[in-house]
């Protein structure tokens, strides 16, 4: 029997496992940038957060989707949603400097973050409807592609001085990498199942090397 | 685009550092030493008040101090982690 039969036998257990390995990152990766942010009110740390709160409830929504049928809809527009949002707060948390006001008093509703929800929903809900996943994976590939190039223009300019930067870059890649699987697996692949645990392990992957980042910056 | 924010951090980093030193400063010294305009120091104090990171102190004669606050003082003694969190993640 080999690696992806084993996968595909034990599915709902390493579901429930990979669920709770990312959401347990996330939500360390949360409380640690909470901290810094708490002492310097610095907006960038505040997008990252929230990022990965979103991440943190997307995942664990995504799992729940798996086993609600009677809520089924309103379970993937919501999984759908934290997503797409955890995405644009992630792209944001690089350009708030661009935007930056001082009356946002808050990160998670502000005059520009609710165009973000608004999108969100807006995606969410006619993905919802249409029984598709297309116009996520657009979103986030698009979110993805530009925070690509964002994070390659800092690796090239301050790479010598600050080593995460490289790494930043290669999970940004991990992320659009594993978005662009998502929609071939969704639209030719017919959710091929070895494609769906690639992904999955491209997930982990970047969790774990943000996680990294994260844990080695603040020690 | 990061220098900016860096720029804004060490700022702050250089306001509180002064109020450390001088343990009390007036207004005026520290504008002087912050090296801002008038306007610009404002909103950076006003910020720092409101984040609780310094307190104006009046005393009876009406002479104004500002004094260093715990958070304040945690925000030096962490200043280069923040900072290095900031820029390894391009924020």
């Amino acid at each position: 029997m080999d690696l992806y039969s084993v996968v595909t036998e034990h599915k709902w257990i390493l579901e429930a496992l990979y669920t709770l390995i990312i959401f347990s990152i996330c939500m360390v990766i949360v409380l640690k940038t909470d901290r810094f942010f708490r002492l310097s009110f610095h907006n960038g740390i505040r997008y990252f957060r929230n990022a990965f709160l979103f991440f943190g409830f997307g995942f664990l929504a995504r799992y729940l989707f798996g086993f609600s049928e009677q809520f089924s809809i309103a379970v993937k527009i919501m999984f759908e949603y934290f997503l797409i949002m955890a995405g644009f707060f992630l792209f944001y948390s690089l350009i708030w400097k661009k935007f930056a006001s001082t009356e946002e008093h808050s990160s998670l509703f502000n005059s520009k973050i609710i165009i973000f929800h608004l999108m969100a929903i807006t995606l969410a809900v006619i993905d919802g409807l249409w029984q598709t996943y297309n116009l996520m994976f657009f979103s986030q590939i698009i979110i993805f592609a530009y925070t690509s190039i964002i994070s390659f223009v800092n690796y090239i300019k301050k790479s010598g001085k600050y080593k995460f930067l490289k790494f930043y870059f290669i999970g940004m890649l991990l992320v659009l990498s594993a978005w662009v699987l998502n929609f071939l697996a969704a639209s030719v692949f017919n959710w091929n199942p070895i494609i769906l645990i690639n992904i999955g392990i491209i997930n982990v992957i970047f969790f774990f090397l943000f996680l990294y980042g994260v844990i080695k910056a603040t020690k | 685009m990061t220098s900016k924010k860096r720029e804004r951090l060490e700022v702050i980093r250089d306001i509180l550092n002064t109020i450390k030193q001088n343990r009390e400063i007036k207004p005026t010294r520290l504008l002087y030493a912050s090296n801002l305009s008038p306007q610009m120091f404002k909103e950076y104090i006003n910020e720092l008040i409101a984040k609780e990171f310094i307190k104006l102190e009046i005393s009876d004669n009406e002479k104004k101090t500002f004094t260093l606050t715990k958070k304040g003082n945690d925000f030096l003694q962490e200043y280069k982690i923040i900072e290095n969190f900031v820029e390894n993640f391009g924020l």
